[in-house]
């Protein structure tokens, strides 16, 4: 079906995406084809746009790198300064791991990438939780909203259970990612329990709680009644209640059913 | 909303103006056009300004990565999500490139050249008339920018473009400032293209600026300047022709600027194509 179609598809692609396809491709075009399968007109055809079509190549690698340093700004200047960025872009890449029609997915898959690959996490061991951190702030911004079931309480209670938004995150990092800065993009070790959610504005917003609370909130998650998700925490109920109905005040949880 | 009530010359809608264009009572243009790739399966503040305007003002839909000419299946969640859209904006066709965007699932997130060949022309056709069947409204495609051809050509980009357009018998969304782009970076003379071609299939435009690579000697089309005068030239040229008030996009996804100076252009634009058109909706020659 298409077979001479497919094969300069598929030659196009590995000049565009592989690591070696601008060196392979521009040390000889035409054996670059024949080993994709082109035959002598597709070959010299490649030859006589040789130079047209490597700009090709740096079109598509702009684009494919061209939001990650928005989202990513930390892991962009740790990885810039140290300069292997670029090797960074172009192994994510060549990965092909970016599938998906929708350009803002771009920024999730190359979280999913680092966490896949390990790209450079035995230099810089923070990576992939500085990454998903910053990643974070983008999911939760434009998550879509869920409308609330009908008929919940607006104040929480030990029987009831919390009804999150489907933006809330509770997560935890072996690194405070929450710390880095413009100034210090790398992050201190150490234990980071950080719930992230959209506020009543549409805001994003961070606070980090006590293991005790994240747990509390993890067991919530899971569908536990607050009281049977405080002691199952080791929390006292009277405090996971009241971290649920801050949180409902702020506009993280929906309601209580 | 049908076709028929599009005229005139809209403007892509993007992120840096929605605050602004939302706050508005009524919008500042005949149409917005926008990608459904970058609304659908979203939320948060943008996103319900978003759909504020869509929900308020005229709205055409401009897709980005069907991968036409490509292989790769569509999702069926990309093809509900775009369904779904269609129908929220009330769009009255949907456009997409004829071009290739994906091979093998990766995507490049770029308009790749056809090769110019038969296989190439019977590949296209089929995809587009099962694209057109998974649609619920009409399927226009339109020309695309090109530096390259790949693979030995066995016809013209013309005639790739006419035998495609008639194969699959769906609408054409001539983007002029695309026809002056390849006529440069190709040498070709525009007027004599486009008077080869099914004018009568036209049912939008798009304009655009561009930039001008000095170390490659070549147009590219980046939608990150204002539109230069020999593309309003050929364009105030080739409405006439077209010979109906087609609703015109003005493009700019690149170095975007304020909101104020974008309508200052779009309004230029505008006078052009009320210019170009008056002997045509007068019922005069064309000259």
């Amino acid at each position: 079906m298409a077979e001479r179609l497919q094969a300069l598809q598929r030659t196009m692609t590995d000049l565009l995406l592989d690591a070696d396809g601008e060196d392979a491709f521009l040390a000889d075009p035409a054996a670059f084809g024949a080993a994709r399968g082109l035959e002598g007109p597709d070959q010299q055809a490649l030859a006589r746009f040789q130079r047209r079509l490597r700009v090709y190549r740096d079109l598509v690698q702009g684009a494919l790198e061209d939001p990650l340093p928005d989202c990513f700004p930390h892991i962009h200047r740790i990885l810039d300064e140290a300069d292997a960025w670029e090797d960074c872009v172009k192994a994510f890449i060549a990965s092909r791991a970016v599938q998906s029609p929708y350009y803002r997915d771009i920024n999730p898959t190359f979280v999913a990438w680092l966490a896949d690959s390990g790209w450079g996490q035995d230099r810089w061991p923070f990576l992939l939780a500085l990454a998903h951190f910053e990643w974070v702030e983008l999911e939760v911004l434009r998550w879509p909203e869920t409308a609330a079931p009908s008929g919940l309480a607006g104040e929480p209670g030990p029987d009831r259970c919390a009804v999150f938004d489907g933006a809330f995150r509770n997560l935890a990092y072996g690194w405070r990612v929450q710390e880095s800065s413009g100034d210090g993009p790398v992050p201190p070790a150490g234990p980071a329990h950080l719930v992230c959610f959209r506020d009543r504005d549409l805001d994003f917003r961070v606070l980090e709680v006590d293991p005790g609370s994240s747990a509390f909130l993890a067991r919530c998650l899971d569908g536990a009644p607050a009281g049977e998700a405080a002691t199952g925490a080791g929390l006292e109920p009277a405090e996971g209640l009241g971290l649920l109905a801050r949180l409902r005040r702020e506009g993280a949880i929906l309601g209580f059913s | 909303m049908t076709g028929l009530s599009f005229q005139g010359v809209g403007v892509g809608l993007r992120r840096p103006h929605l605050a602004e264009v939302a706050a508005l009572a009524s919008s500042p243009v005949p149409f917005w056009e926008i990608a459904p790739e970058n609304v659908v399966g979203q939320g948060g503040k943008r996103h319900r300004q978003v759909m504020a305007i869509l929900e308020r003002d005229p709205v055409l839909t401009h897709g980005l990565s069907m991968s036409l000419g490509g292989f790769d299946a569509w999702e069926a969640e990309a093809l509900d999500n775009l369904r779904a859209f269609l129908k929220t904006t009330g769009s009255p066709w949907h456009s997409e490139h004829l071009c290739w965007t994906s091979h093998g699932g990766a995507n490049t997130m770029e308009l790749l050249p056809m090769p110019f060949t038969r296989e190439a022309v019977n590949h296209t056709v089929d995809r587009a008339k099962r694209l057109q069947a998974e649609l619920p409204v009409p399927f226009l495609f339109e020309n695309v920018s090109y530096y390259a051809e790949l693979g030995a050509a066995e016809m013209s980009e013309k005639d790739f473009l006419a035998e495609v357009l008639e194969g699959a018998d769906c609408g054409w969304l001539l983007d002029i400032n695309n026809v002056y782009v390849n006529s440069v970076n190709h040498g070709f003379d525009p007027k004599a293209w486009l008077e080869g071609l099914p004018l009568q299939r036209v049912r939008q435009m798009h304009i655009a600026g561009h930039w001008w690579d000095e170390e490659e000697q070549l147009i590219i089309d980046t939608h990150g300047a204002e539109v230069i005068d020999p593309v309003i030239a050929l364009f105030e040229w080739v409405l006439p022709r077209i010979g109906r008030p087609v609703p015109v996009l003005l493009e700019r996804d690149n170095n975007i600027p304020g909101l104020a100076d974008l309508l200052a252009e779009r309004a230029r634009l505008q006078a052009v194509y009320d210019r170009a058109l008056a002997p045509v909706l007068s019922g005069g020659s064309r000259g």
